[in-house]
């Protein structure tokens, strides 16, 4: 009885810790990284973009300088299943003057890096 | 009383007659409409002022610059002796309807500008550049390697922020109603790339700028793939021949000149990978701004990069000087339309308009790229 309750314990622990191996949530990477992409939080993207793009850490924190007000509106984001993959609703919205203009939110891959999940750009 | 009857019956049957009849006026005979204007001993509004142009006295045009703006004129004193020979600004002469610009010779040895003229080093390095850039040949072999790519010979496209996205900007050349007025020998090249150029640009957009272009999320998610850049979604999409490319007026506010450097040599780069011809713009900006520095700076790296890839530089900013407030729009930051939603250079629209002379200015280099190169190429 001892042992099975052991073996449960393991069994439940496993299940919370999400599918795969290392910590964190892919869906909340990526809607952390868009929120830091938009905010022009530098740190916030470095810490969150995957290593392939460490080189555009600069263009990636300042996409959204040129406009004004930018903002993420109904964004939701989930796993493609055990893809990496995240599919995300919603869209950004941002001011030039007095135009309005949007970017729809998409697919993106991710990638676990030391055990993180890191956003790894647009996925096909 | 029935005389006079017959004879007013008879000087009507003959009055469309005799306006049919009339001699056309001379179209090489002109004059201004505007109380006085300079005029300068060179085409552009750095040459100096050797005397001025009273309303209404007629002159005679002996030829135009290369692009188009400026007419060498004459007045003499009726004996041979010239009495009045200069340059002045072509829109602001009351021109005959029947003068053909396709008719003028064309003085392409005088350069658009004295920048001795001018004290500040970055205006004098500015003022060297021509406004209407000649085609290097290596932009002959470009156009043949976008061939072999795939691209066509007769699409243009456009590249850069509001004030290249601006719907009134290049895409009107495919409309019927267009007026050229003088420019009558820009018709060919008009026929030529119309059709492609009426088509919006997914390369332009309202807060483009050079850092953002390779960024896919500013590409447009309807028309482009995903994690392709702006750039290469429009050049896939239009396979263009020529692409005409303005950035600077946004990128001014928001980065540094080694930032805008290195984005527009980017451009070039995957341009020339492309086997697109990029055709580059000076931008105009106003002089009173706490950025006009940096503004030169940054049209200052335009020629430098033209330079070291030989691609054409249109010097917009050069040609909007002549224009109020350099052809700005009362936010100071976009260039004004004519208000006319068609290409209009009649009426010397280019000379009080930017975006009047942005698309003729835009038109004319298709008009030095589809002569010098396309039409030899496609021959060969």
């Amino acid at each position: 009885m001892r042992k099975l309750f052991l073996v449960m314990i393991a069994l439940l622990l496993t299940a919370c810790g999400g599918g795969g191996s290392g910590n964190g949530d892919p869906a909340g990477a990526v809607q952390r990284y868009l929120q830091a992409k938009v905010s022009g939080d530098a740190e916030g993207v470095r810490s969150l973009l995957c290593a392939a793009m460490e080189a555009d850490v600069e263009r990636e924190a300042a996409s959204f300088a040129t406009v004004s007000g930018a903002s993420i509106e109904g964004m939701t984001c989930a796993r493609d299943g055990e893809t990496d993959r995240v599919k995300c609703e919603g869209k950004i919205v941002a001011t030039y003057g007095q135009e309005k203009t949007e970017f729809p939110l998409g697919t993106y891959s991710v990638v676990q890096e030391d055990g993180e999940w890191k956003w790894c750009g647009e996925a096909s | 009383m029935r005389l006079l009857a017959v004879l007013l019956f008879g000087l009507l049957l003959t009055a469309p007659v005799a306006a049919q009849n009339a001699p056309e006026p001379d179209p090489f005979v002109a004059s201004t409409y505007l109380n006085a204007i300079n005029v300068r001993s060179g085409p552009g509004e750095t040459f100096a002022a050797v005397t001025s142009l009273g309303k209404g006295i007629p002159v005679r045009i002996v030829e135009r610059n290369r692009v188009g703006t400026w007419l060498h004129i004459q007045r003499d004193d009726g004996a041979g002796g010239l009495i009045l020979d200069g340059w002045v600004v072509g829109g602001y002469l009351d021109l005959a309807d029947n003068l053909r610009y396709s008719e003028l010779p064309v003085n392409d040895s005088l350069p658009d500008a004295d920048p001795s003229s001018q004290n500040s080093q970055s205006m004098k390095l500015l003022y060297a550049v021509p406004v209407m850039p000649f085609i290097s040949p290596a932009m002959h072999d470009l156009f043949l390697k976008g061939l072999q790519m795939g691209n066509r010979s007769n699409a243009v496209t456009k590249v850069g922020d509001s004030l290249v996205a601006n719907e009134y900007y290049l895409q009107l050349m495919n409309r019927p109603d267009n007026n050229l007025g003088h420019y009558d020998f820009l018709a060919e090249t008009i026929a030529y790339f119309g059709a492609s150029a009426a088509q919006p640009s997914a390369a332009a957009r309202v807060g483009l700028s050079t850092a953002v272009i390779f960024d896919p999320m500013w590409a447009d998610s309807t028309r482009c793939e995903a994690g392709e850049t702006a750039l290469d979604c429009e050049y896939r999409l239009k396979m263009p021949g020529v692409a005409l490319v303005m950035f600077g007026p946004n990128d001014v506010l928001h980065i540094s000149p080694k930032a805008y450097y290195d984005g527009m040599e980017k451009i070039v780069q995957r341009s020339l990978e492309k086997g697109v011809i990029p055709v580059l713009f000076t931008f105009s900006y106003n002089p009173d701004s706490e950025l006009w520095q940096e503004a030169l700076a940054f049209n200052l790296s335009l020629v430098e990069i033209a330079n070291q890839y030989q691609v054409p530089l249109v010097n917009l900013w050069a040609a909007a000087r002549i224009i109020p407030d350099y052809g700005l729009d009362t936010d100071l930051v976009h260039l004004k339309n004519s208000g006319f939603e068609y290409l209009n250079f009649a009426n010397g629209n280019e000379a009080f308009y930017g975006v009047a002379m942005q698309n003729l200015l835009a038109v004319r280099v298709l008009d030095e790229i589809r002569r010098g190169i396309i039409m030899t190429s496609l021959a060969g």
